[in-house]
């Protein structure tokens, strides 16, 4: 399977992607309103020789592509650098399949970028690992700050209604408390291999 | 008799398992019928995949890895059920 032109054409554009959403499309719009990018980031991407084509792996019901995908939609919007073509993952298996997380996991969203010659610059999954470590600690931290909420290995389902309830709203605060580093972190790895186009 | 047996379902929101959750929760609701007194479903987060009876933990992704089959899963039910 190879992606070329002609196959990155039949990729819905960001707007017609949006468009076609069933769910979550008022989360996504509104984390696109808090993106905010540093005048650095965006002059790099502004300053890009050439533009890049972005083939994207998205699914409407991925808490991932609802947080990262606008970051994306951004750079590409604000910069006139990127041209993004997106592809629904569960009916596009063989691209799921090239690009599977550690191997095996169809972990979305994906942002393959290539060249205008459909040479790979390189792909970026679900999300950077930086946020996965800063909130697994975050996570660990509310565990031990609320002994309600027992081990946090333990089933959630061991815990009473309202107590889960609280632990889902202390869980939803940390990751909207880490979303500007999140967010700063996604952009400056998808800057690093966007860069990488040459002259 | 009463029927006094719940299972609980939690399955991640953020990662598209309704499906999962809900063809797990027809199989027991066919196979259990009213021995069961609630099937619960709990939705949540992180890849959350994980099914309880009478908070003892039958089966979990990650534990054991992906959905569970369901007939094994309805064998754990029914071992502790009878």
């Amino acid at each position: 399977m190879t992606i070329d032109r002609a196959r990155f054409d039949t990729g819905l554009t960001y707007q017609a992607y949006k468009a076609q959403m069933t769910r979550n499309r008022d989360r996504l719009e509104e984390n696109e309103r808090r993106v905010d990018l540093s005048k650095d980031d965006l002059a790099a991407f502004r300053a890009l020789p050439r533009s890049v084509n972005v083939l994207v792996l998205a699914e409407d019901w991925c808490g991932d592509v609802i947080a990262n995908l606008p970051l994306l939609g951004r750079l590409a919007h604000d910069s006139g650098k990127l041209e993004v073509r997106i592809f629904l993952r569960d009916q596009n298996d063989d691209i799921m399949q090239r690009y599977l997380n550690k191997g095996q996991f169809k972990s979305i969203p994906v942002f393959v970028f290539f060249d205008e010659d459909f040479r790979e610059l390189g792909h970026w999954i679900e999300r950077p690992a930086s946020v996965t470590e800063v909130r697994a600690k975050r996570r660990k931290q509310i565990f031990a700050a609320h002994p309600e909420f027992g081990s946090p290995d333990a089933p959630v389902d061991q815990l009473a209604e309202d107590v889960r309830v609280r632990l889902q709203g202390e869980l939803a605060k940390m990751r909207d408390e880490t979303t500007k580093f999140a967010n700063a972190e996604v952009v400056r790895e998808l800057r690093e291999i966007a860069t990488r186009v040459a002259a | 008799m009463t029927a006094t047996h719940k299972v609980k379902i939690t399955y991640c929101a953020d990662c598209g398992y309704e499906r999962q959750t809900l063809d797990l929760a027809k199989a027991l609701m066919l196979e259990f019928g009213a021995q069961l007194s609630t099937i619960e479903l709990i939705p949540w987060e992180g890849g959350t995949f994980e099914v309880s009876v009478d908070g003892e933990l039958i089966h979990s992704m990650a534990r054991e890895g992906g959905f569970g089959s369901s007939s094994v899963i309805k064998d754990a039910v029914r071992a502790r059920l009878s």
